[in-house]
């Protein structure tokens, strides 16, 4: 009955916490909410009308929102780079980002159901999918291998650091024995929904882009360059905007996890090109498209050529010392190398597996207003998530927010 | 840490263990399709499905030709001026003379050439009634495949088992299939180019 | 409850009271819904009673949930109560606005009710794959007026569905596929074709990338030919693997179907196909009345409704009657042969026997039930 007493006042407090602020704070949620309005009255549309309001068709079927569920499940995975030398590896460094790091996956997770449900035909019937309700095709189908995955690395992230944070909140010492193993398990956890996603793709042999061994493990890559350079742009801007301190220390040591996932990024990259483009043969097509256009169909040529300049300037930038201690060039790079990701990763991984279709047809696809403003709302939701996560977690750590025990 | 390692790789081989396990998915007890159709169909029972429902109001005749039997339709009742003997009561040469109005004016031979083809290939002179083969022989109309077949055997091998061709009814047994004349008519045998059909509302609008 | 020998929940909103629960038909507890209220407020237990008895019924055979895992009543646990106010909450908007109309109106909300939360058409028996083909011939008949015929007709014994496609014979006539969507009720509004005829050049082999597949002129068109696609009925479909809710596998006599009404349409199927043979229903698919095929099949040509895939059956509502598939019986040319597999006096079994087959991208281990000859 206590825990539940401590729990309703923290969730009192956390609310109270979350609707004072400065006006910028006000703002932004405010900006945040009408894109979320706005997204809502776009996915709206969509129910009335079908997917047909989208730019996707019956020769390129996954289009924006599948590209940002694949893209926002590396994010959510890369908490782990900063779980694992925290919790395991007892390096106190990490200890203060770890919060935000495991905030930003539960933001980045619930974006990923939501974009995967925006992009379900059926909504209405989803329940088929749960299991025990419906008929849930396991192990057979990777799709519920990833529902399994992503649910269960969901509740981690939102236990163990809500475990942390109700025994701070109460101003006791989180007992390690309790959380560790969960911390352990999350990061066995976040390598498998990385790799359980990638296998979605991998594991078609209808479409040679994605059939290839390497998608998985350039996916971690990727996954752990894109997300901590994400985690250290949110907590340059934490630093700035709120009394949480956070120390050069951590954001090196983050920025240095950043350069090495960077480079193995890069190698394989390399590695892919050569592989297609030396000895190209007819599989070599969608890559084909995707950097060079086929066809004189070319829609994709600006994203992908301004992701691999991008992508190489970031991760040299980031291999230098001298560079990356600079925290400008810092947060530059990790923009940039964020931006590129994204844009490898989602646009340019999902659309050309699509390109050239199973028979050679070449189809192009570019996104409809109404998916783009689904899209920004869905990643409202997820910015709007991470803030009260963040503003509850900061509080209670700075010591602000704490149960009392006034009443009795 | 100790304690910790340990439990890392318990869960490790416990990860492995699983995809071994569930990565054998295929529970098909064949190899392939062939081989699923020679296990399954070795002993066949037949099925309790007919076509004979689907060939209502086509008479057909039963023909065994190469040790394949099936159906075919009737020709002779479905040639208009059958018999021909009703008109063609006087030798050609008789018939041809003289100030009468020409009958069978509209058909043209476009098949094989004037110095294979004429009338008289296939027609026998001595009895409109029959067909008549190269060496003489009389062929009746409703198994003139026997005449197409002296030149085009192959596909006269293919039409018995069913390669070229048309089956009528469905594909459930008894087989009845279309005979050559039910596609190609024989003075001119080649299909004809033409508009691909395309039933759609909206392009058929926009095309007018 | 009901005792009526339904399993699915009945609403019961032409009968006069609902004598075990205090449920009202859109599941409030407190306020009653619409037009008329309850008196008493329910305990938050009996609610919960009340909530799984609606949504799971008296009867415990198997529908729904129940397929998978067969639990018996003493293990009713905490999904079953998701599922109850799942069912109940996503009911009630349908069914709140229909309390004060007409009969008819209730008994298709009835319908809308019970269709919404049926279990999948794979798994169940023969009297329940009746039941919902009942129930949507009803609904159709209330909807628009029109009777309807449809089967629920289940594999034949001894029937394994072959097709072969002689590349020799066809024109590029496409009469097959205009017979393809008179005959099951595709989509006119997006001029969804299930059947793809490529034109190829001579001379240069099988390629589908420069051919082309929307032509329209004379053809055959000098120094072509030509060669038609749909969905090949693999015996080892990737498409079936992958889906996450079983919506589609393969039949015993080898027909790959799909339960329209469980597809969630992930469009997962259609990125696992090679062959480009799963169509998606990206709005409403619309047909004309008055061309409507009225014989239909519960995994063929009934109607779709948005947001599923679909796909060729090679016509279940006529295979399973022993006839071939429209676009068969279409073709002018004889270049489409279908048969039995298993038969071997069967005409397919001919060609494979005795022409030289070959199929589409036969490395993948797809393993097509559609072969491809040449004279």
């Amino acid at each position: 009955m206590k825990q539940l007493k401590v729990f309703r006042s923290l969730v009192k407090d956390s609310f109270d916490v979350v609707t004072h602020g400065t006006v910028k704070y006000h703002i932004w949620m405010g900006f945040l909410t009408f894109m979320m309005l706005v997204g809502m009255y776009c996915y709206s549309i969509q129910l009335n009308e079908g997917l047909s309001v989208t730019g996707m068709t019956d020769r390129v079927s996954w289009g924006l929102y599948i590209s940002n569920f694949t893209f926002l499940v590396g994010v959510a995975a890369a908490a782990v780079m900063l779980v694992m030398p925290t919790y395991v590896l007892h390096d106190v460094d990490f200890k203060q980002a770890v919060l935000i790091g495991e905030g930003l996956a539960v933001a980045a997770l619930i974006m990923c159901l939501a974009f995967v449900i925006a992009d379900m035909g059926g909504p209405s019937v989803l329940w088929h999918m749960i299991p025990g309700l419906g008929v849930f095709n396991f192990p057979n189908s990777m799709l519920t291998w990833d529902v399994i995955v992503l649910n269960g690395y969901l509740f981690l992230n939102i236990t163990i650091p809500f475990y942390i944070l109700f025994r701070h909140y109460q101003g006791k010492e989180a007992k390690s024995k309790v959380y560790v193993p969960g911390a352990i398990l999350s990061v066995f956890w976040a390598v498998g929904i990385h790799l359980v996603t990638a296998f979605l793709y991998q594991g078609l042999q209808a479409r040679p882009f994605w059939n290839n061994a390497l998608l998985g493990p350039r996916f971690l890559a990727s996954a752990f360059a894109a997300g901590p350079a994400l985690i250290i742009l949110v907590l340059a801007i934490i630093r700035n905007f709120t009394a949480f301190k956070i120390e050069d220390k951590t954001l090196k040591k983050i920025a240095m996890v950043v350069t090495v996932a960077a480079q193995i990024n890069l190698i394989m990259l390399i590695s892919e090109l050569f592989k297609e483009f030396y000895a190209p043969t007819h599989h070599s097509e969608s890559a084909y498209y995707l950097f060079f256009g086929l066809h004189g169909k070319d829609a994709l040529l600006p994203w992908i050529w301004t992701a691999i300049p991008l992508n190489v300037l970031a991760t040299v930038l980031l291999t230098f010392h001298k560079l990356r201690n600079n925290p400008k060039i810092l947060y530059f790079s990790c923009f940039i190398l964020f931006v590129a990701i994204w844009i490898e990763k989602g646009f340019g991984l999902i659309v050309p597996g699509f390109i050239p279709g199973p028979y050679g047809k070449i189809a192009e696809y570019t996104p409809t207003g109404v998916e783009i403003g689904v899209t920004l709302g869905i990643w409202a939701l997820g910015a709007f998530v991470f803030t009260v996560l963040a503003k509850t977690a900061i509080g209670i750590e700075l010591g602000e927010l704490r149960f009392k025990n006034n009443k009795n | 840490m100790m304690s910790s390692s340990l439990f890392v790789n318990r869960s490790l081989c416990l990860i492995v263990f699983c995809m071994v396990f569930f990565s054998c998915k295929h529970e098909d007890k064949y190899h392939g399709v062939m081989e699923k159709i020679e296990a399954e169909g070795e002993h066949y029972q037949g099925v309790s499905l007919s076509s004979e429902n689907y060939l209502e109001g086509v008479d057909t005749i039963l023909i065994s030709e190469g040790g394949h039997t099936f159906l075919i339709p009737e020709r002779k009742n479905q040639i208009k001026l059958y018999a021909c003997t009703e008109c063609h009561s006087k030798p050609l040469a008789e018939m041809q003379e003289g100030d009468i109005k020409k009958a069978h004016w509209d058909i043209k031979i476009v098949h094989a050439n004037e110095k294979a083809m004429n009338c008289v290939t296939c027609h026998n002179p001595s009895n409109m009634d029959e067909l008549r083969s190269v060496t003489g022989m009389s062929i009746d109309f409703d198994n003139s495949y026997n005449l197409c077949s002296q030149c085009h055997s192959k596909q006269f091998e293919d039409w018995k088992g069913g390669a070229h061709g048309k089956r009528i009814g469905g594909w459930a047994p008894p087989r009845a299939s279309m005979t050559c004349v039910n596609c190609h008519n024989p003075h001119q045998p080649h299909f004809e180019s033409r508009w691909p059909a395309r039933f759609n509302t909206q392009k058929v609008k926009e095309r007018e | 409850m009901s005792r009526s020998n339904k399993k699915w929940f009945s609403l019961n909103l032409s009968r006069k009271q609902n004598d075990d629960s205090g449920t009202c038909g859109c599941g409030k507890t407190s306020g009653g819904c619409g037009s008329h209220s309850n008196d008493a407020e329910m305990s938050e237990e009996e609610f919960y009673h009340a909530a799984v008895n609606a949504s799971i019924g008296d009867e415990r055979e198997k529908d729904g949930f129940d397929q998978v895992f067969d639990v018996k009543m003493d293990r009713r646990t905490a999904f079953r109560k998701l599922a109850a106010s799942l069912l109940i909450g996503a009911g009630a908007v349908n069914t709140s606005c229909s309390m004060l109309s007409s009969d008819e109106s209730k008994e298709k909300a009835q319908i809308d009710w019970e269709e919404q939360f049926k279990g999948n058409y794979k798994l169940m028996t023969d009297d329940e794959k009746k039941n919902t083909v009942d129930r949507l011939v009803r609904s159709y008949q209330l909807r628009t007026g029109k009777t309807i015929s449809m089967s629920s007709k289940n594999a034949e014994e001894d029937v394994l569905f072959g097709y072969a496609f002689n590349i020799s014979k066809c024109q590029g006539y496409m009469d097959c596929v205009s017979a393809c969507v008179k005959e099951n009720n595709q989509d006119r509004n997006s001029q969804m074709q299930y059947i793809r005829i490529h034109e190829m050049k001579d001379g240069e082999g099988l390629k589908f990338d420069e051919a082309d597949d929307n032509y329209y002129h004379e053809v055959p068109a000098e120094g072509h030919f030509y060669l038609g696609t749909q969905c090949f009925h693999c015996d080892n479909p990737p498409c079936v693997e992958v889906c996450p809710v079983q919506a589609t596998w393969r039949e015993d006599d080898g027909l790959v179907v799909v339960d329209y009404d469980w597809c969630v349409g992930c469009r997962y199927c259609m990125a696992a196909c090679p062959y480009d043979g799963r169509r998606f229903n990206w709005s409403k698919p619309e047909v004309p009345e008055e061309e409507v095929n009225h014989n239909q099949h519960y995994l063929g040509n009934r109607m779709r409704k948005k947001g599923v895939m679909e796909k060729c059956t090679f016509c279940v509502q006529r295979s399973r009657e022993g006839k071939n598939p429209a676009c068969v019986e279409a073709c002018p040319t004889g270049a489409r042969i279908f048969g039995n597999l298993l038969d071997p006096n069967s005409t397919i079994r001919w060609v494979l026997e005795n022409k030289k087959v070959f199929r589409l991208k036969e490395d993948l281990g797809t393993e097509p039930k559609f072969w491809y000859f040449m004279d």
